[in-house]
């Protein structure tokens, strides 16, 4: 990608062009995690996109700074350092969707996205282009996130965004929930659903044989 | 002359200084952040105790929110689990001594901290593993009690502070009782993490209502619990989470833990002999004036 690209195509790319989940296959394991209903999706989301943002700008911030002995670390620190930060705001302020998610905002540190941005990214380019790179690719984790969880959710529950949309037999309705759809695997025929339409959309994405 | 980035004292200096930054950003915002959470998670915690006591989110609202129903309906005990007894004093002075400072009980007291506590702060014991039903390894040797009472004071409900482990969770509740003992008014759970849609079913307000009127004891052991195939009409049963074996057998099993001989139940057996021997005294009262 050139160096000279402007802000809507780093933002804009990543969501279908060059999808951190559906081309780069990373960041698979939080969306099996946080997808069975919408509104942890959306909230993750926001959480990611937020992170790998700030994230992005703050490496690269000093990125003329930083010894590339240590410049995992250095990313990482900076990578946890907001991810706690975007935890702790989200205790205070969001309780019962933190209390959803639980574990998983901590383990945005680990989110391969984040990283792969902070050192495929931001370690090469300004601040401003690194803030909105790592917007994109945050939208990128999103779109994929709200997919999967619209469709975990209104098969797996009946409801979007705990509205009913489907009426559950076992509450006096016709649908009878697909378990499936509430367990980690069924993000992965998902996903894997959904590379596939974009990759038949988009041919230039498939990988040679 | 700027380092060369690459050079020793220039790595040191990095880390050094990025380190005292984000530990200055974290640690301000975890200290500026905390009232608010801790205000959170109590007003989390209430509110599921004054759901499990029939109160509707509407009622809540309706009455002036969380904190206010529930100071002036609730009057909150503390009972050491051993003996049943009272023992406020007892956990005040255990606790100012762990924390080394005078606590605010009643908004500092975390029963699960204090059941991991080592047990020679006085805070907690061990389990054996016999009487470890639910997996918990050591307990706490206060608990909280949560009483109910009517307008004419009397005691309408006690709800229990219960936990026990699932599949993949500590699943944390309370369960409230009638002040017979012997029968449910509701189970809720506060903090889970069971399989969403399997185990997380022990969430649903469908499932949570089949608890109500069920009853605990027979011969004075535990005998209510979390049937697969349960027939309709069976007291002491409450129909098991389909997918769910293991978190259904966990719910079993902390009810066994909690309202038996480990748990509440010397509190239990306690608060009933009071009783009885009120009512005799009332009785011998009558008499004499006769």
């Amino acid at each position: 990608m050139s160096s000279k690209s402007s802000a809507k195509d780093l933002v804009l790319d990543p969501i279908f062009n060059n999808n951190p989940i559906a081309l780069q296959i990373l960041g698979i394991c939080s969306a099996l995690a946080v997808t069975t209903k919408l509104s942890t999706s959306l909230t993750m989301s926001f959480a990611v996109i937020a992170v790998t943002a700030c994230s992005s700008a703050a490496v690269a911030l000093i990125r003329n700074k930083i010894p590339s002995s240590i410049r995992i670390i250095v990313q990482m620190t900076i990578i946890a350092s907001f991810v706690i930060l975007v935890d702790q705001i989200l205790k205070a302020f969001a309780f019962s969707l933190s209390k959803e998610l639980s574990v998983f905002v901590g383990l945005i540190i680990t989110n391969c996205i984040v990283m792969g941005r902070a050192e495929g990214f931001a370690m090469k380019n300004s601040v401003s282009d690194s803030f909105f790179d790592g917007i994109g690719n945050g939208l990128g984790y999103s779109i994929i996130l709200m997919v999967v969880g619209f469709f975990r959710e209104l098969f797996g529950s009946g409801t979007l965004f705990g509205f009913t949309v489907f009426a559950k037999q076992s509450a006096g309705g016709w649908y009878e929930p697909n378990g499936l759809m509430l367990l980690s695997p069924s993000a992965f025929f998902i996903i894997g659903i959904f590379i596939w339409v974009l990759r038949t959309w988009k041919p230039e994405q498939v990988e040679e044989a | 002359m700027p380092l060369n980035k690459d050079s020793l004292p220039n790595t040191f200096l990095v880390a050094t200084v990025l380190c005292l930054l984000c530990a200055f950003v974290v640690s301000a915002a975890s200290v500026t952040l905390r009232p608010l959470q801790l205000a959170n998670a109590q007003k989390d915690r209430r509110s599921n105790i004054l759901q499990v006591s029939g109160f509707t989110p509407e009622e809540i609202e309706q009455d002036g929110g969380v904190k206010k129903v529930f100071e002036s309906r609730f009057e909150v005990r503390i009972v050491d689990l051993d003996t049943g007894n009272d023992a406020q004093a007892e956990c005040q002075a255990a606790m100012d001594k762990a924390k080394d400072r005078v606590v605010n009980l009643s908004e500092e007291y975390d029963q699960l901290w204090a059941s991991k506590t080592n047990p020679n702060k006085g805070l907690s014991e061990k389990l054996e593993k016999k009487a470890d039903v639910c997996g918990i390894k050591s307990r706490e040797k206060f608990s909280e009690v949560f009483i109910m009472n009517s307008e004419d004071g009397k005691p309408e409900l006690y709800v229990f502070p219960v936990r026990g482990n699932g599949l993949w969770s500590l699943m944390q509740g309370y369960l409230a009782v009638k002040p017979d003992f012997q029968t449910v008014v509701g189970l809720t759970f506060y903090q889970q993490a069971e399989t969403p849609g399997l185990g997380g079913e022990v969430q649903n307000p469908d499932w949570k209502a089949l608890w109500t009127d069920k009853k605990i004891y027979e011969d004075g052991v535990v005998k209510l619990a979390v049937i697969k195939g349960n027939k309709p009409g069976n007291d002491y049963g409450v129909d098991a989470l389909s997918g769910a074996t293991i978190t259904s057998n966990g719910v079993t099993n902390m009810i066994d833990f909690w309202m038996g001989d480990k748990g509440f139940g010397p509190y239990i057996k306690q608060m009933q002999n009071q009783d009885s021997s009120e009512a005799k005294t009332s009785l011998a009262g009558g008499n004499n004036v006769k």
